[in-house]
């Protein structure tokens, strides 16, 4: 479990965008984390989705029309 | 100039001990420890021979806790060295801290939410500093602990780090997960009632 995989996540305006979005890529089965939000990105006691940096395009593709982001920052 | 007492990787009273010895000669002194216990055990001595005591935690987890008295005025306790040591300890509480998850939710009234944040706070446990000894999963609080589960990567990493995950093994058969479990033990409820007996601070999320 400890790989040297790199992160980045998904910042929502809000919970219910975060959750809609994971609903979506669970239906599309890409791998992804509901994580809270670290508190070096932000203070707020909110969640965003994790997912490996790679799976970049993936995630942007399948969100892409269907969910409001905030940002994708790396982790 | 503080009188530097470097009590890292010491266990208690010896810290303490070493404290007040410092302290009989010195009015200004600071002492080094590795962890929150020994931390709580110093401030408390600090209050009680009346000393300022100001906390501060290092980037790299040591806390360096400045003690300083007025020159003559240590209240020295009648009782030996040892003896008052031992006692600063013992009122700190003690056993072990253990993580209680009664539900595959965190608190009431809204499930999807609750599931949500149970989620967060085990991601959330692997980030503090002192982990708990034990995690016991109970209830529905089992199905967090059986394959497909979200946090099961993260359960994983907890028991890897040192951290005993006991499953209650009537909740894994009501629910049919038998064979499902995919962190740590299956175990009973003499110890799961005796680990929360025996924890020094019981957390139910």
């Amino acid at each position: 479990m400890m790989d040297p995989q790199t992160y980045s996540i998904v910042l929502f305006k809000s919970l219910s965008h975060a959750l809609l979005a994971e609903k979506i890529l669970k239906e599309a089965d890409i791998p992804h984390k509901l994580i809270p939000v670290p508190r070096h990105i932000s203070a707020d006691c909110g969640v965003c989705l994790r997912f490996a940096s790679d799976m970049l395009d993936p995630i942007e593709h399948a969100l892409m029309g269907r969910v409001e982001i905030n940002r994708i920052t790396p982790l | 100039m503080e009188e530097i007492v470097d009590a890292r990787g010491l266990a208690c009273p010896q810290p303490v001990i070493l404290a007040k010895k410092a302290l009989e000669q010195h009015t200004r002194i600071v002492v080094y420890v590795d962890n929150a216990a020994a931390m709580e055990n110093i401030r408390r001595l600090g209050a009680h021979l009346k000393c300022a005591v100001t906390i501060d935690k290092k980037d790299d987890g040591i806390y360096h806790i400045h003690l300083s008295r007025g020159p003559g005025d240590l209240a020295l306790p009648e009782a030996s060295d040892e003896a008052f040591a031992q006692e600063t300890c013992q009122s700190a509480r003690s056993g072990p801290l253990v993580v209680a998850i009664a539900s595959e939710t965190m608190g009431r009234g809204n499930d999807e939410l609750g599931g949500i944040l149970i989620k967060a706070f085990i991601h959330t446990l692997l980030q503090i500093d002192a982990l708990p000894e034990r995690i016991i999963f109970y209830n529905t609080g089992v199905k967090l602990t059986a394959q497909g589960s979200d946090v099961l990567d993260d359960l994983k990493r907890l028991a890897d780090a040192g951290v005993e995950i006991l499953v209650c093994g009537t909740c894994v058969n009501y629910f049919g997960l038998s064979g499902l479990i995919g962190v740590g033990t299956v175990s009973n409820m003499f110890e799961i009632a005796g680990t929360m007996a025996a924890a020094g601070r019981l957390i139910t999320p």
